[in-house]
């Protein structure tokens, strides 16, 4: 409870940490969103498509969660905005929307060819939805990162059953995109009441996101030039 | 074993057959060499056209040729780096 009782106070060093991934993790998503605009263009392949908005969505997400997590430590700092009990659930609300999105659309990219569902956008926006609307009530962004790890188990499934091609040895890609998966839905628990997890293991886990997005946009980078 | 063209190998084989023919054919031998049906061709070809890969051009004697645009050779300089990216990222 150390982190809500804490009051109007802001830890410099831990929001600093929390400025500093975000920024990298929002420009990493958006980097590969506007580096792939040019064969998206040029192809109009789907898989191109839902796999930009993935990151477009996750940067977004990620950029309002930073401004959830600073409505989380910082009770006074934004009254004059909107008032905390009116901005909370508001900002719960897109956060729990754009990630459901973004994890949507990820997993849609590389199984769109085997369950070519027609009315994926319309379906996937319902979802998405649902889950905000449930954040909206519940206020807990902790309650979304559950429900979406739900959803995840059941993407990991369908990915898993996916025909893999044989002969690859490198990095499959279905295991960084679970990894990013992963990534968000612990950064979503973690803005719970008090501390779930040590400082420590947070930032390593931080640490270790960044390299992933890094990784991502290195292979993406690599191949369009 | 043949391994069935997907749509952006489709748009490339006849965007390929263009520039093998000095930039300039007639829509029947590219129907032909393309290896597709006829209503299939129709279909890459209309695409082709809306998306600015080709344009038709008309001589003197007012027979339709079909050439490649900028984007078209843009496309042709790029599959192999498209198919990349699709392959690496399993989209």
């Amino acid at each position: 409870m150390a982190r809500l009782m804490a009051g109007p106070f802001i830890d410099p060093i831990g929001f600093g940490i929390e400025l500093a991934y975000t920024f990298i993790v929002v420009v990493l998503c958006f980097l590969v969103y506007y580096k792939t605009r040019e064969i998206y263009d040029l192809t109009g392949y789907k898989g191109i498509k839902y796999f930009r908005r993935a990151f477009l969505f996750f940067g977004l997400a990620y950029a309002f969660r930073l401004f959830l997590h600073t409505l989380l430590i910082s009770k006074i700092a934004f009254d004059f905005i909107l008032p905390m009990r009116m901005l909370f659930p508001l900002c719960t609300l897109i956060v729990a929307y754009l990630s459901t999105m973004a994890l949507l659309y990820l997993a849609y990219s590389t199984i769109w060819k085997r369950i070519n569902f027609e009315h994926f956008l319309h379906i996937s926006n319902i979802i998405a939805l649902i889950v905000a609307w449930l954040a909206f009530v519940s206020r807990s962004p902790a309650l979304v990162s559950m429900i979406q790890f739900l959803m995840l188990l059941f993407i990991i499934i369908l990915i898993i059953t996916k025909k893999h091609k044989k002969g690859k040895k490198r990095l499959p890609m279905r295991a960084v995109y679970f990894l990013i998966s992963l990534f968000w839905l612990i950064n979503l628990f973690v803005l719970g009441p008090g501390r779930v997890i040590p400082f420590e293991l947070e930032l390593s886990l931080q640490i270790i996101s960044v390299i992933v997005f890094f990784i991502i946009y290195y292979k993406v980078a690599k191949w369009v030039k | 074993m043949t391994r069935k063209r997907d749509r952006l190998g489709v748009i490339y084989d006849i965007l390929r057959i263009v520039r093998a023919n000095y930039n300039s054919i007639r829509p029947t031998p590219l129907l032909r060499y393309s290896n597709l049906s006829s209503q299939s061709f129709s279909e890459y070809y209309q695409e082709l056209l809306d998306k600015g890969f080709i344009k038709e051009v008309i001589d003197k004697k007012g027979k339709k040729y079909i050439t490649l645009t900028d984007k078209g050779f843009k496309y042709l300089e790029k599959y192999k780096l498209i198919i990349g990216f699709v392959d690496e990222f399993e989209l």
